[in-house]
């Protein structure tokens, strides 16, 4: 077994994802995605299982009524491929992301912003996790 | 059998940097010790962005004779997903100018919502029953006849079997190929689909009880390349996410050509005449690169109660119309 071959072929990374579209299996025809919706709130839970990871959090409307959100991001592997790990949100969280909302208006969402082809987190969302912005 | 050629590995990577921030990608990031990456490293890898592959070794070992054996990256992010469709014929339209991989590109009908595929850039060419066929297939990834996904009647969507070849002309991955005596053993990541391609000489079943992966057998063509053909397909499954269909006289060929000790092209060609007038490639050539022989395949399966919890909380929401598909 050669480990160093395998050490240093795994190094064969390359550079990190420059907005490049990832697209979703499920596209947005639900959503719209000539909106970038942010929203601000307390983490929930976040659950880290196909087909998407899904990030639940409650953040007041403009009019100061709790809402109970649930956005999606890809599913685990993809997550993975871009910095994501099954910690990468906790409950109790303040976070601040960017989303596409349902066409609908009910407060479920894919993490995106206006224009995004899919909707990938990290690629096309501002993700700020407790004041810190989420660069992975 | 002598599989790996050190030398070239290390010239492949030869002037490349190893950077941490490299290595977060590769695996989740743990502890910070050496120690710790180095265990987090061994399990569930990702692999390499397609770029990695690329000018790094002007002088790959030659290929191995009729040896296809190891694990095989299709640099899904970079063309191996095919969530429009098959690589060469995806679901959307012309490109408003765009470059490849750019935004306008991506949009050239994604939004859906069309009957048919008419003014798709690459047009297939349905039979009416073909037609017919297609038409029944609600796909909900991004293509010209996209539907939100409560509408959708993908069967992957509900867990059913990935069957072949959409594994190959969707979510192509990271596989593996082992060689025995009398077969090849295809071990493939998304869905965790597996198949056996006898090479004992034996014949294509005359009329076969259809499969999920259908019945291949294989055989060397040249030193470099390796023909499968496969029958007795079941008609239930779609043969990519834009929901092209097919019928149980599908007849798929794959060419597998190994190019380099590094590289291999893959061919895939579709053979159904009662959906197709002629028969056309979902694959052309696409590039694999070799992976260390130690790469532990992430596992992604479909847990039918997972995707009936996703459906609840957030497919349905967003269009609650299950009840109305099919």
């Amino acid at each position: 077994m050669r480990k160093k071959l395998a050490a240093i072929s795994l190094a064969v990374a390359g550079l990190l994802a420059i907005s490049v579209p990832l697209f979703a299996h499920h596209g947005n025809a639900s959503y719209d995605s000539t909106k970038t919706v942010t929203v601000k709130g307390t983490v929930t839970d976040y659950i880290w299982s196909n087909p998407h990871v899904l990030l639940k959090l409650d953040a007041k409307d403009s009019s100061g009524k709790m809402l109970h959100w649930i956005i999606e991001a890809q599913n685990p592997l993809s997550q993975t491929e871009v910095g994501w790990t099954k910690d990468t949100f906790k409950p109790g969280d303040q976070v601040i992301v960017e989303v596409i909302q349902a066409k609908s208006g009910v407060p479920v969402g894919r993490f995106g912003a206006a224009g995004s082809t899919a909707g990938l987190a990290t690629q096309e969302s501002l993700i700020v996790i407790n004041g810190k912005q989420f660069k992975p | 059998m002598s599989k790996r050629c050190a030398v070239s590995i290390v010239a492949l990577v030869a002037g490349l940097m190893f950077s941490p921030v490299l290595r977060a990608q590769i695996a989740a990031p743990q502890a910070a010790g050496p120690e710790a990456k180095n265990e987090a490293r061994k399990w569930n890898n990702i692999p390499p962005r397609k770029s990695a592959y690329t000018g790094g070794n002007p002088a790959p070992a030659p290929a191995p004779r009729r040896d296809l054996s190891g694990i095989w990256d299709a640099a899904g992010l970079d063309g191996g997903f095919q969530v429009n469709g098959a690589n060469e014929h995806p679901a959307l339209f012309p490109r408003k100018g765009g470059a490849a991989g750019s935004p306008l590109e991506a949009t050239a009908g994604a939004e859906g919502g069309r009957p048919d595929e008419t003014g798709i850039e690459h047009p297939l060419p349905y039979t009416p029953l073909g037609l017919t066929a297609l038409k029944a297939n609600k796909p909900s990834g991004p293509g010209v006849r996209q539907v939100p996904a409560a509408l959708s009647n993908d069967p992957v969507d509900q867990c059913d079997p990935m069957g072949f070849p959409r594994m190959e002309l969707f979510e192509l991955r990271t596989f593996e190929l082992e060689q025995t005596a009398n077969k090849v053993i295809y071990l493939n990541e998304w869905y965790g689909n597996w198949r056996i391609i006898w090479t004992d000489g034996r014949e294509l079943p005359k009329d076969p009880e259809p499969r999920w992966d259908g019945y291949s057998v294989g055989k060397w063509v040249d030193d470099y390349t390796f023909v499968v053909e496969t029958v007795g397909l079941n008609s239930r499954s779609w043969l990519d996410h834009a929901g092209r269909p097919h019928s149980a006289d599908l007849r798929v060929e794959e060419r597998f050509h190994r190019v380099d000790h590094d590289n291999m092209e893959l061919t895939v060609t579709i053979d159904d005449p009662k959906m197709y007038k002629e028969p056309w490639m979902g694959l052309n050539k696409f590039p694999l690169h070799l992976l260390p022989s130690d790469f532990d395949m992430p596992e992604l399966l479909c847990s039918p109660i997972d995707m009936a919890e996703y459906n609840r909380q957030v497919a349905d929401t967003v269009a609650p119309s299950r009840g109305k598909k099919k």
